[in-house]
């Protein structure tokens, strides 16, 4: 795929998932039901739970891609870590925003130690070692490869990280708030806005990749014939 | 003795022989241990916390600080002439070299914890009484997850314009398990609980470090190269 | 001295110690190295020189396996440098104006440390020697910060051939040194030689660099544009380096440098 049929690609993606974004709103806030204890604030869900999905995704991808690049040395590996982190934080940012901002409104405190608050905040650091490796690094070569390392370590203890915290809320129980999931079992308009947002989340994550991956496509080109020119 | 071991004998005992010789490190690290336990000490308002509550957290929180402190400079020396290069053109195979780093880490980090530990049983009045060993067992399996982070991280910060600035915020994240089980552990030890409430999480510390050590012996090589 | 085509005894077309293709190594947008080609039989000594930035350091660490190339391949005694393995790592001994020193450990623990690196069995008997060898066995137990530059130089030496290397890469050897280090280097460099043994060296240093070479090669612009068997005047051949490095000789301009023996003796890399 070329770098104009991708951003075309990347273009149209995006801009059916703002559109679908739009009605995932219109339908959180006109149509779904409201749930029984928490009131209208817990619409923030349809926005807080596609967003920690999105940023895993990104993140999951990241990880995979930097593998690939340590082991084949494809550039287009490294791109795909490059894009999918980005995408991730600005995801994660999200989730993290919107996280406590739910918490503070439904039931007076900001931070409940909830672990997948916990979980997004912390890779959300991760991320940032990621991008800050990437561009400090005395050469490009070696922040590439600094930051795939970066990301590799990240996924791969991310697992520990989610088990403590779990563990460690086991010993203190702490005030059943932030029910993430929803609850025993999902009412089916719920549900099904819930993975409708999902997929509009997961849309824009896809329009987005493209676009800055083309992007960066882009500048490999102008770089390559940089080169050229100077030779 | 396979090649392997005398590989890695040889740079465990090459880093701490250069460790005694200039000091650097040890005297750095020790002498935060002492001071940062100090002015925990006049933190705390004693009319409204017990010191014995704290002590658990603020040891290993000290050990993390201390510690980044010292291996953030785990690649300085080999940096000077190059040295670090001659070594990786040598038959060693990079994951011999890492963990040769990484233990002499963690001889130097393991003493700076004990000697966290004194201070703050002095300072705050502890008493460990029979729990001294699963505590020193404790530190030891925290301390190993970390050196191994850590080593591999400070070679990855010194290829770096930001260099040992960026330690904190890469490994950080990753200490969570670390210090929740750490800490837990350490907190039920000083508070006289029996050995069995503990076990589960020094095994768990146990299963981060050997993670934690396979992951670095993996990508170290991926650091390093050029 | 008179002009030759050759030096001393002639070379045996024998085991093939080194062979490079199509070597490339770029940082990032920067080619240092551009396209090199290189075979070296055994017992060849190779003198390599070129202007600053031509690449030459870049070449000589791809030889080395101390850097990835970004294209091509080395092979050593046939078998392809690959960076999961190290054994070759064994035949290959590296000297640079970089020590590759620990400041604060001795002489003699530095030769040891890498002994064990390396896994020398008879280290007890092998660094004293090897101390010896390059004039250091009085200062064995000196720390290497404690060391003038000349004497760091030969300790580097003995580090580098501590093991017996097959291949030996020296990157300026010459720079900065003493005139009895320099000696030293160069009685040990021409030991090599009369040992069979296979050296590349980068030097700026065009007398030493001639005397010891059976081969030299001129290095611009990351390619080698110029290569032959060592022979000649010093003065002639530095009239040809000129002529070389500013351009003249691949532009088949009239060199007024080019080797009285004749064209058939060299060889030009375009």
């Amino acid at each position: 795929m070329s770098v104009t049929d991708l951003r075309r690609a990347g273009t149209a993606l995006t801009a059916l998932g703002l559109l679908g974004l739009a009605m995932v709103y219109g339908l959180s806030f006109f149509w779904v039901s409201t749930e029984s204890s928490q009131g209208i604030v817990q619409r923030i869900f349809y926005v807080h739970v596609p967003a920690a999905w999105t940023a895993f995704l990104g993140f999951a991808i990241a990880a995979l891609a930097s593998g690939m690049y340590l082991w084949l040395r494809d550039e287009r590996f490294d791109r795909t870590a490059l894009c999918a982190a980005e995408g991730g934080m600005v995801f994660a940012t999200i989730m993290i925003t919107t996280g406590p901002l739910w918490g503070r409104i439904a039931w007076g405190t900001y931070w409940t130690r909830e672990p997948r608050l916990t979980l997004t905040l912390l890779m959300w650091f991760i991320f940032l070692g990621y991008f800050l490796v990437r561009r400090s690094s005395d050469s490009p070569e070696r922040g590439k490869r600094y930051a795939a390392v970066t990301a590799i370590v990240g996924a791969t203890l991310i697992p520990f990280i989610h088990v403590s915290v779990l563990w460690f809320r086991s010993l203190h129980p702490q005030p059943v708030v932030m029910r993430t999931d929803g609850g025993p079992a999902l009412p089916g308009d719920m549900l099904a806005l819930l993975l409708t947002s999902v997929a509009v989340f997961t849309m824009i994550f896809a329009g987005l990749f493209m676009l800055r991956y083309a992007l960066e496509g882009l500048r490999h080109q102008v770089d390559m014939r940089g080169r050229a020119a100077a030779a | 003795m396979s090649l392997y071991l005398r590989q890695v004998r040889a740079i465990v005992w090459k880093d701490l022989l250069l460790e005694l010789r200039t000091r650097e490190r040890l005297v750095a690290m020790g002498a935060f241990a002492v001071l940062a336990g100090i002015l925990f000490d006049y933190t705390l308002d004693t009319t409204r916390v017990q010191p014995e509550d704290v002590a658990a957290g603020l040891i290993w929180m000290t050990i993390v600080f201390g510690g980044l402190l010292g291996i953030g400079r785990t690649f300085h020396l080999e940096g000077q002439d190059a040295a670090l290069q001659g070594v990786l053109m040598s038959p060693a195979p990079k994951d011999a070299v890492f963990f040769g780093k990484t233990l002499a880490n963690f001889v130097l980090l393991y003493a700076v914890a004990v000697l966290v530990l004194g201070v703050f049983t002095f300072l705050f009045g502890l008493e460990p009484g029979g729990s001294v060993w699963m505590l020193l067992a404790a530190l030891a399996l925290g301390a190993l997850g970390f050196v191994a982070l850590g080593t591999l991280f400070a070679a990855v910060s010194s290829g770096t314009r930001m260099g040992e600035t960026l330690l904190p915020i890469l490994v950080f994240p990753l200490l969570l398990p670390m210090v929740i089980w750490g800490g837990v552990a350490t907190g039920r030890l000083l508070d006289g609980r029996p050995v069995a409430e503990v076990a589960a999480s020094l095994r768990l510390l146990g299963a981060f470090a050997l993670v934690a050590l396979a992951t670095g012996a993996v990508l170290f090589r991926f650091v390093v190269e050029d | 001295m008179t002009p030759a085509t050759q030096i001393g005894r002639p070379i045996p077309a024998t085991v093939t110690v080194l062979e490079a293709r199509g070597l490339v190594r770029e940082y990032g947008a920067v080619v240092a190295v551009d396209g090199v080609d290189l075979t070296l039989a055994e017992g060849e000594f190779l003198t390599l020189f070129g202007p600053n930035g031509a690449g030459k350091s870049s070449l000589l660490g791809m030889l080395a396996g101390a850097l990835r190339p970004t294209r091509g391949s080395v092979a050593v005694r046939g078998a392809p440098l690959d960076f999961g393995d190290v054994a070759w790592r064994a035949r290959i001994g590296m000297v640079s104006h970089r020590g590759f020193l620990y400041a604060h450990l001795t002489a003699e623990e530095n030769l040891r440390f890498y002994g064990e690196l390396f896994g020398l069995g008879d280290l007890d008997e092998r660094v004293p020697e090897r101390l010896e060898r390059v004039g250091l066995a009085a200062r064995a137990r000196a720390q290497v910060h404690e060391l003038s530059h000349g004497m760091r130089q030969r300790l580097s030496l003995a580090r580098a051939l501590l093991h017996d290397p097959d291949l030996v890469l020296l990157d300026e050897p010459f720079t900065g040194l003493d005139p009895s280090a320099a000696a030293v280097l160069h009685r040990v460099l021409r030991e090599l030689r009369d040992g069979r043994r296979t050296v590349v060296m980068v030097t700026h240093n065009l007398s030493e660099g001639l005397a010891l070479a059976t081969r030299v090669a001129i290095q611009v612009g990351g390619r080698l544009a110029w290569e032959g068997a060592a022979g000649g005047e010093r003065d002639g051949f530095e009239r040809l380096y000129h002529d070389v490095v500013e351009g003249r000789y691949a532009r088949g301009e009239p060199t007024p440098g080019r080797d009285a023996a004749g064209r058939g003796a060299l060889e030009a890399r375009a």
